[in-house]
């Protein structure tokens, strides 16, 4: 027994932790007729899937599309958020998203050695394409996170004003820092903590489980947290549904100002009317737009030089330059136990000066990156400054387009909807009212 | 104010209208393009989509067994029976240093006893894995590219990986051996 021990640990010392194909032992030649089980492995039809996947997703997007922009009901949406939540939830496992397809395509942008799959491009793209035509149906109840946090909401408690414009500044940094940790390759962040991957999947992080969970019963009384304040694709639509060529209206008919409609908001998209009274003069408003012109681009540089300063803080986010940081560490300070990457690294030959080479392209890279985001977040958050000081006056209740996830509650809640008036009374009505 | 009205009439259309008018224009530039620039990003050729091991680069370090998202890892052990040495005392089914070299759970290397064992003939045994109790926890795999032939190496099965967009073991390997790889190399495998 001994013998057989000390003939292993002889074996082990000269066998290096690298796995190629070893012929230690040779072929057996077998003489009882044995015959080499055949290997074949299991292929689900993935590229079915992918076809089923972009399929339903145009065809839900068209099917709220009708419902919100032509009928003007939200039955149906009801039914795609199930149908969302159940299919691309839990059966899809919620995996590859439109949220999370922001990473690719901000990666194959910048990097020709990286090929998108086409699946990818789409989910990137087509609610994009919705969003511009129709508004932000993408998010009605095709997007399986919306759909989820819909499903539970009951109560409208709303936010305060102040409140709620620090948080709707957070999904335009998400989506700064997303693309930034994937154009340097560094990780997908959308994807690493992603609040309701780990409830589809039922199990996974237990953190990020927990923030779910948290996200979803605070959407049991305020609408959709994480769409409006998280969700970085959200905040992408929001310019596109802004500018959208058909948009969604309350009501085809006049309003009567009776509020309905605000109350109902899931997400405080629609303005209640508001008559500016302060008058300022034509002299001083220029002044103001000077002002802003002036604090926009200082706005602007003063974040772009911290992200710059800040880069190298940032990269060491990054794989490589992680490593190279342990290496260097034990390289000075030498230790027995090393952890698993350096025993990777070492088994395999690596060279530090060609590490060394990588992780000063990376950390260019990072500074080059860091200050494009460092000059967005300044913009974003100028723009947000900006955007609380300006008043615009509505004379009736009017929906801000950008922030409208098309839910269509709203519909029901309108009286002008719901008591359909007879045409005589209405031309009367109207004329009455001129 | 009445200046207001009058430039109304004036123009021919409202200044926010106008703006609305070249956000509309933009938004809609800007998906052309980036569809435009994204066109011949994948209309050379298939894109890498799934992940799969290198089993050249691997380390068996382990983590494929606690780092999958799911909680049963879609890693799993493969067996190339063609490289096997078919050896009594296998290095990926016993445990080193053991007293006595019987099959008693205490000596076999196999946490969830996924590895089975046949006779074929004298001294050849026949190893399998079973799929089903495997948790792709690299330990035979040690054993089997220490002592031998390397014939047990570990492969993200295609059936099981829910095909994150980010591998979420890829990203903690200590020797990057996960990368995605085309449909039509379905698999990488050792033979």
């Amino acid at each position: 027994m001994k013998q057989l021990s000390t003939f292993l640990l002889s074996i082990l010392a000269f066998a290096n932790a690298g796995a190629q194909n070893l012929n230690r032992f040779p072929k057996p030649d077998f003489e009882s007729g044995y015959q080499y089980p055949d290997a074949h492995y299991a292929l689900p039809n993935e590229q079915l899937w992918l076809v089923i996947d972009i399929i339903l997703l145009v065809g839900l997007m068209s099917f709220v599309a009708w419902a919100v922009i032509k009928k003007q009901t939200r039955k149906p949406i009801i039914w795609v958020s199930i149908i969302s939540v159940a299919y691309f939830g839990f059966f899809r496992s919620g995996c590859v998203c439109s949220i999370g397809s922001i990473q690719n395509v901000a990666l194959a942008f910048v990097d020709s050695s990286y090929a998108i799959p086409l699946s990818v491009f789409l989910f990137f793209i087509l609610p994009i394409v919705f969003a511009f035509l129709f508004g932000r149906v993408f998010c009605a109840g095709v997007c399986p996170f919306g759909a989820l946090q819909e499903l539970v909401n009951i109560r409208n408690y709303r936010l305060s004003k102040s409140v709620t414009a620090v948080l709707e500044v957070i999904p335009w940094l998400y989506l700064i820092f997303a693309i930034l940790y994937a154009v340097t390759r560094t990780s997908f962040i959308i994807c690493l903590y992603d609040p309701f991957i780990g409830i589809f999947r039922l199990g996974g992080d237990f953190g990020l489980i927990l923030f779910g969970v948290v996200l979803l019963i605070a959407s049991v009384f305020t609408g959709r947290p994480f769409c409006r304040f998280i969700c970085p694709y959200g905040a992408l639509l929001s310019l596109f549904s802004k500018v959208s060529i058909w948009k969604i209206q309350i009501t085809k008919q006049a309003c009567i100002n009776c509020e309905l409609c605000h109350n109902a908001c899931p997400v405080d998209a629609i303005k209640p009317p508001y008559e500016n009274k302060t008058k300022e003069e034509r002299l001083q408003g220029v002044k103001r737009l000077i002002m802003y012109f002036i604090f926009l681009p200082l706005m602007i540089g003063a974040s772009g030089y911290v992200m710059h300063y800040a880069s190298p803080g940032l990269s060491k986010a990054h794989k490589d330059v992680k490593l190279y940081n342990m290496l260097v560490e034990q390289e000075a300070n030498p230790q027995v136990l090393i952890p698993i990457e350096l025993e990777a690294f070492y088994s395999l030959g690596g060279e530090i000066h060609q590490l060394k080479q990588e992780v000063d392209q990376v950390k260019a890279k990072f500074e080059f990156y860091s200050l494009i985001a460092g000059l967005f977040i300044g913009l974003v958050l100028g723009l947000a400054l900006i955007k609380l000081s300006v008043k615009r006056s509505r004379k009736e209740y009017e929906i801000e387009h950008d922030d409208c996830v098309a839910c269509g509650k709203c519909f029901s809640y309108c009286p002008k909807n719901t008591f359909i008036i007879p045409e005589n009374l209405l031309q009367a009505d109207e004329t009455n009212n001129i | 104010m009445a200046m207001k009205e009058d430039k109304k009439i004036k123009s021919p259309i409202e200044r926010r209208k106008f703006i609305k008018m070249l956000g509309t224009t933009v938004a809609g530039g800007s998906i052309l393009a980036t569809s435009g620039l994204m066109i011949n990003k994948f209309v050379d050729g298939e894109a890498d989509h799934y992940w799969q091991i290198d089993p050249q680069k691997c380390t068996h370090c382990g983590r494929c067994e606690t780092h999958c998202v799911l909680s049963m890892s879609a890693v799993k052990c493969i067996h190339a029976n063609k490289i096997c040495g078919y050896c009594d005392l296998c290095g990926g089914y016993y445990r080193s240093n053991v007293k006595d070299l019987n099959t008693a759970a205490e000596n076999l290397m196999c946490p969830t006893g996924a590895i089975q064992r046949k006779f074929v003939e004298d001294p050849y045994f026949e190893y399998t894995i079973d799929e089903d109790l495997c948790n792709g926890c690299a330990k035979c795999v040690k054993g089997c590219t220490a002592f031998g032939n390397g014939s047990l190496y570990l492969q993200i099965k295609r059936d099981l990986c829910t095909d994150c967009n980010e591998c979420e073991i890829a990203k903690v390997c200590p020797s990057d051996a996960i990368s995605r790889v085309p449909l039509a190399q379905a698999y990488k495998l050792k033979d």
